[in-house]
């Protein structure tokens, strides 16, 4: 069942940078984008590679090893070699916990 | 109806015939490939599809709905033998004709041999295709030691892969490190360590003279006079771009098909990308031609759109990667000759960039697990500027402040 879990403090993660947490094993990158907060899978799709060590331009994550591009807002993919969308998780801040539904 | 043919099923065709029917154009897309399955996608093929651990499915770059949906006509185990540029037809394999407005050639291109004697024997594999990679991981799953002939790049990955497998895996080089001639000594004794970590027995400075068995590969024979016994050899040696579609026309050759930054030949109606293309560069300014996946991608779509009269001039900096055991290894740029090389980071932990400099200006990046610092430097590649080199080896500099802002056009 769906539930939010605390991943860190809000104020941790700066505009334009991501971090990498994991959540039952599994990794999860968090974008904060000009105070929004975005969470989605940290392994590109195409290969294994951690997303959080990419590039993130305003919603776009770039992945460090082949360059392929998603929008972190709807896990779209906007740039191969990757083909398979992203997953992303619903965010919600409480006080100063950044919470991740997973 | 206005036809245009894509001569290559292949990346660089598939991304033409995406991009022309995302570009609006509706008239008849005939995607011609001499091998019999849908555009897939070729790096799997020396490194996870060497390996075992993908399905062919996987590597396919779209489904089959994707070109029903978008009317693009695949024409599959399809030769096409000649064009003819004064009545824009295309012969196929077998006779028929096919008629064109303009058509696309991204032939792409085959594998380089030499005269070595034994070179057809059983046993000894080369790789562009998937049957080509179906046939050495049938030969890796039987076992035994395997000598892998060119460190290049193709080489390289083909190394790491059998002896991720656990095959023991002896690599011949003529050059005095692997990836020497695109990399230099210094870096490619980087990834020489990278193969003797992993095991792998290099054999530098010396060249393969003989494959020797009786009815299949037993052993290989170097000029030095080593005898490696082996259950199976491949060879990379480079490739030769594919024109021979174009021989005896009026379409002009040099390396490849000679085209300028529209991706255009000299022969109105005729476009070329990919492998194939020796275009014209305008960051560069020069002639090149490039064997890069992002290249097939990005030129297969720049041809496309000059088919269609929106041409724009094809100036992406190149950029390629190479996945060796837990190294992944990125290039950008183009140099061909460079008067110094700077580190940003650690050669021995094999995390670092190296910018090959000319007359001051970056020429091209090479990284070693810095994707990210990679991507930061192509604007510096593509500004040509002189840099300061003290500046792009200080890993507290962020790369992104050494190019000039892009001044609008």
């Amino acid at each position: 069942m769906a539930r939010f879990v605390t991943v860190a403090k809000a104020d941790s993660i700066q505009p334009g940078q991501m971090i990498k947490v994991e959540i039952d094993n599994l990794p999860v990158a968090v974008a904060n984008v000009g105070g929004a907060f975005h969470a989605f899978d940290d392994t590109c799709t195409h290969e294994d590679c951690s997303l959080a060590e990419g590039e993130l331009a305003r919603t776009v994550v770039t992945c460090p090893c082949h360059f392929a591009e998603f929008d972190i807002r709807t896990g779209a993919v906007l740039a191969p070699p990757a083909t398979v969308p992203l997953k992303v998780y619903p965010v919600r801040v409480q006080g100063n916990d950044l919470q991740v539904e997973f | 109806m206005p036809t245009i043919a894509i001569v290559g099923a292949s990346l660089t065709g598939a991304s033409a015939a995406a991009t022309l029917r995302e570009e609006g154009f509706d008239g008849r897309v005939v995607l011609l490939g001499a091998e019999p399955q849908l555009p897939y996608d070729r790096p799997p093929l020396s490194k996870a599809y060497l390996r075992g651990g993908m399905p062919f499915e996987k590597t396919l770059l779209r489904q089959p709905e994707f070109y029903r949906e978008r009317d693009i006509e695949t024409r599959l185990g399809t030769r096409v033998v000649s064009v003819d540029p004064g009545k824009r037809t295309l012969e196929l394999q077998g006779g028929e004709r096919l008629e064109f407005d303009s058509v696309l050639i991204a032939t792409g291109g085959r594998n380089r041999r030499f005269p070595i004697p034994g070179l057809d024997l059983p046993g000894v594999y080369d790789l562009r295709t998937v049957a080509d990679a179906d046939r050495i991981r049938d030969a890796v799953a039987r076992g035994g030691r395997a000598v892998v002939v060119g460190m290049g790049f193709i080489g390289a990955e083909v190394a790491a892969s059998i002896r991720q497998c656990g095959l023991e895996v002896t690599a011949i080089e003529p050059f005095k490190t692997p990836l020497y001639r695109a990399l230099g000594e210094e870096i490619g004794r980087v990834v020489e360590g990278l193969h003797r970590d992993h095991g792998v027995e290099l054999v530098l400075g010396d060249a393969v003279s003989a494959f020797e068995g009786n009815g299949r590969v037993e052993r290989v024979v170097t000029r030095s006079g080593r005898r490696v016994e082996c259950e199976l050899a491949v060879f990379g040696l480079g490739i030769e771009p594919a024109t021979e579609l174009v021989a005896g026309t009026s379409v002009r050759t040099d390396n490849g098909i000679v085209v300028d930054e529209y991706c255009r030949t000299n022969v109105p109606g005729i476009f070329a990308a990919g492998d194939v293309a020796n275009h014209y560069h305008p960051v560069c300014a020069r002639q090149m031609r490039v064997e890069h996946w992002q290249n097939g991608v990005k030129q297969g779509a720049a041809a496309a759109r000059s088919m269609l009269g929106r041409a724009q001039p094809y100036d992406e900096v190149h950029w390629f990667w190479s996945d060796q055991y837990d190294a992944n290894i990125q290039y950008a740029g183009f140099h061909a000759a460079w008067d110094a090389v700077v580190v940003r980071g650690s050669l021995p932990t094999r995390k670092f960039m190296a910018f090959y400099m000319a007359e001051g200006r970056v020429e091209s990046v090479v990284a070693i697990n810095q994707g990210r610092d990679l991507r930061r430097a192509l604007a510096i590649i593509k500004a040509r500027v002189a840099v300061d080199p003290a500046r792009l080896e200080d890993p507290n500099v962020d790369l992104r402040t050494l190019a000039p802002p892009e001044t609008p056009p």
